[in-house]
């Protein structure tokens, strides 16, 4: 009897344990965590997912580095809340001898930290570094660049063998500007950390950091595009907070002011009914597709490439995954280039039914009467930390069974996907493109069997299309270069070399009790984080 | 080393075999009763899912709803329901869980029992385990599920191959006290072949250890798989209960919808507890200190 006792004692502990345990998970959301740090009003604390990888401007290619770089390193232009080109550094840029020369006019009221002012020669000096050392991925957009000049303080002039017409915007948008007196000592770029004694001439520069916890960023006291030449808010602290939940539970304890990343669609209910926090909805500059490995030999066939693209519910996935807060895309080219986006050409109609009819005229067999053709299956790689993506990469398994073609979900840990996507290991990449600002790079980056960007995810090598690409590239009309732009989203539609899945709005929040001001850009690159956002925003009196 | 005496307590020789009484007695204790009810539920649910929810699939419009009379453990972000999810879970966990244990008691005895006997194994294997047991298996079994393909069976292979070494080594234990019994030597001394007495005199009197170590691992099994599942190197085609919590965390609804994690946090807590208590009562029953004998 008393063995029983006992037992029956054991299990309670065990099972009182196991709810207290859960118990106290609940209570974790209840808000009566203490704030912990400054208190300082005009201290900033923004949520960010992980460290700092890159402190190089020039090298670093990551999201959540450049969140902290491009507030320290100006840039030519910036992209504005209209997802337009707007000057940043430089005040003005123009075309000479016929589109071969792009001509940036500086401001002369930007300075370095350290007292000297940032002139042309700091710009001529970046170009040239990142063309010397093949920096980053502004080295591509270099690539017709012959020599640089700069014939005053103001003035960098960048002959080309070619016209392009997009240069200004890409290298405009896309280049840091690093202090030529500073990094001229570190010699050889490629391997310059720069992580200590930053010199730079953003409204913010690093000051110290903790690795894993936070990046402490002091103002800048001349900066001029913030109203008053310098921002209001005298320092920013970029705090490390690996998970999303985590970040939202901070930011309604007050410990952070701003989420850096945007708050997934599913998660947007954790701020309603709280008055202090305030969301703020930006577009997309990239999209989220499926891409056809088109060295997969079946892949390679444009009806297997369109059944495919009809087996994708994409309505039903941007109201279910993005709850109704995206876009639908039909060919590569994102609406949000109104001017190049091809209104003609309509996405291929959701019909399995439709698609199994395709492939059986096609030739493609159910021998052994499995419901699913004999040849056509294929694996569908994905980053499986990207929750929407992975919500589709499972609708779309499920939906193209539908049609007779078996997925098989490769979705992978991030750096195996990476790698796996440098490779070219997969049949089907389903990802999302972060950034394109003009759509003349991106079908270049995507489509150019040279593949200067390295994001030519199809492995695609077709004449035809580098032809069409090249010839596009060289058009100075703009009218002449919109109609190209147009016809080549209509033959990448055609061909169904890729099914854009949706162009999707992000949504960031922020303690709107304590700061205001923000000028949130679209992206989530961009987002609210910008150099010129952040020199704008005010501390709530 | 020391000598194989003081390693573990003595054992009668003689072979528990589970009559229909000790079965009985067993069973008799409440906490054993119990357990085994709660894992014979489990298999059954794990049988016949597809009887007791329709697989999850595709996209609903009840979107994160807590549970309710319609959805007993709410929904998830794409409208799924909680309930089937965990039920198609059990599956998954409960097939990785005893294939895993499986390979580790099939690995492990066959170790534990050849170094138990044969002395110059011993020495070789005993090297093994204990480096074995010094890895850090975790980061280990994270980088390998990384760099397969991952896969019902490739994690069920990477689960058991990181388990064999307890195993071995509670058998060895077990079986250097069993080699040392004068029936043993009774037997070479008739003139049985090494082989004939690992397997036919010395496993028997270790075979109720055998079973409990399949309870124990396979609980530990369940653990990992859970727990690299959570990490995103499980099957994503097949429901996991470490899946459905890697979806709570992904989507970042943590902190709203506490259904979506409770319950599959509460299916492998009663899974573990139960085969865990069904062990150690198991253990118990078969101790001849506890049982008088």
């Amino acid at each position: 009897m008393r063995k029983t006792v006992k037992g029956r004692w054991r299990l309670a502990v065990a099972l009182g344990a196991a709810l207290s345990l859960g118990i106290s998970g609940c209570s974790l959301n209840e808000g009566n965590g203490s704030s912990s740090g400054s208190t300082d009003s005009s201290v900033l604390r923004i949520g960010t997912t992980t460290d700092v990888s890159n402190f190089n401007p020039l090298q670093s290619l990551s999201k959540t580095d450049s969140w902290i770089l491009n507030a320290m390193y100006p840039h030519l232009l910036r992209i504005d809340e209209n997802a337009k080109k707007a000057p940043e550094l430089a005040k003005e840029y123009r075309y000479e001898d016929g589109g071969k020369t792009a001509v940036f006019v500086l401001r002369d009221d930007f300075k370095w930290t350290d007292g000297q002012p940032v002139v042309a020669d700091d710009v001529k000096f970046s170009a040239e570094m990142i063309m010397k050392y093949k920096l980053g991925n502004v080295a591509a957009k270099l690539t017709w660049v012959e020599s640089i000049e700069a014939p005053d303080a103001t003035t960098v002039k960048f002959k080309l063998s070619q016209p392009y017409a997009p240069f200004a915007e890409g290298v405009g948008f896309w280049m840091s500007i690093v202090p030529k007196h500073v990094f001229e000592k570190a010699g050889d770029l490629s391997k310059f950390p720069n992580d200590s004694n930053w010199v730079g001439a953003g409204p913010f520069v690093l000051d110290s950091m903790t690795k894993g916890q936070r990046y402490v960023m002091k103002r800048n006291d001349n900066y001029p595009l913030a109203p008053g030449g310098k921002a209001a808010v005298s320092q920013v602290e970029y705090r490390v907070y690996p998970d999303v939940n985590t970040m939202m539970l901070a930011l309604r304890n007050g410990d952070i002011d701003l989420m850096g990343t945007p708050v997934p669609v599913s998660a947007a209910k954790t701020f309603e009914g709280d008055s202090k926090i305030k969301m703020v909805k930006v577009g997309a500059l990239g999209f989220a597709h499926l891409t056809y490995n088109m060295k997969n030999k079946y892949l390679a066939d444009q009806d297997v490439r369109q059944a495919l693209s009809m087996a994708v519910d994409t309505k039903s996935i941007i109201s279910a995954v993005l709850q109704g807060d995206g876009q639908q895309m039909a060919g590569p080219i994102s609406p949000i280039f109104s001017d190049y986006d091809n209104t003609e050409i309509q996405p291929y109609p959701f019909d399995p039914a439709g698609a199994k009819t395709k492939l059986t005229a096609a030739g493609y067999k159910d021998g052994n009467g499995d419901g699913f053709f004999d040849e056509l299956s294929f694996g569908v790689a994905c980053d499986q930390s990207n929750a929407n993506i992975t919500r589709v990469v499972q609708l779309f398994r499920e939906s193209a069974a539908k049609a007779g073609i078996k997925l098989e979900n490769e979705c992978v840990e991030r750096n195996t996907f990476l790698s796996r996507t440098k490779n070219g290991e997969y049949d089907i990449d389903a990802s999302q493109w972060g950034v394109f600002d003009n759509p003349m790079d991106q079908l270049r980056s995507t489509y150019l069997s040279s593949n200067p960007g390295g994001i030519n995810y199809n492995l695609l090598e077709s004449p035809e299309m580098d032809q069409l690409i090249n010839d596009a590239a060289g058009t100075t009309d703009a009218e002449a270069f919109k109609v190209k732009i147009k016809n080549i989203d209509k033959v990448v539609h055609d061909q169904a070399y890729l099914t854009p899945l949706y162009v999707e709005n992000f949504q960031f929040a922020y303690n709107a009790s304590k700061f205001t001001g923000f000028v949130p850009s679209p992206s989530d690159l961009l987002g609210m984080v910008t150099a010129y956002s952040l020199a704008q925003v005010t501390p709530v009196k | 080393m020391s000598a194989p005496v003081l390693t573990e307590q003595a054992v009668p020789p003689v072979v528990p075999v589970a009559t229909g009484r000790s079965w009985y007695g067993y069973l008799r204790q409440p906490s054993a009763a119990l357990s085994v009810l709660v894992l014979v539920v489990m298999v059954v649910m794990a049988v016949f899912a597809p009887l007791i929810a329709a697989e999850p699939a595709g996209a609903g419009p009840d979107v994160l709803q807590s549970p309710s009379g319609a959805h007993w453990f709410g929904t998830d972000d794409l409208g799924q329901d909680i309930f089937a999810q965990v039920v198609w879970g059990t599956r998954t966990s409960l097939v990785i869980g005893l294939a895993a244990s499986l390979i580790a008691i099939v690995l492990g005895t066959a170790i534990g029992l050849a170094s138990a006997y044969f002395r110059p194994i011993d020495a070789v294997a005993t090297v093994i385990t204990d480096v074995m047991l010094a890895l850090p298996t975790l980061p280990l079994m994270i980088m390998l599920a990384a760099v397969v393909n991952p896969s019902v069976w490739t994690l069920t292979l990477i689960i058991g191959f990181f388990a064999w070494p307890e195993v071995a080594r509670l058998i060895r234990s077990q079986g250097l006290v069993v080699s040392a019994m004068p029936y043993i030597d009774g037997a070479r001394v008739l003139g049985a072949s090494g082989w004939r007495i690992v397997t036919r005199e010395i496993l028997p009197a270790v075979v109720s250890l055998v079973i409990v170590s399949v309870l124990l691992t396979a609980s530990r099994a369940v653990i990992s798989e859970a727990g690299l599942s959570f990490l995103g190197l499980g099957d994503p085609d097949a429901w996991s209960w470490g899946r459905i919590l890697l979806n709570a965390q992904r989507s970042g609804v943590i902190a709203i919808a506490w259904w979506q994690t409770l319950f599959p946090s509460l299916a492998i807590l009663l899974l573990v507890l139960a085969a865990t208590v069904a062990g150690m009562r198991f253990n118990d029953t078969r101790d001849p200190r506890r049982n008088g004998g």
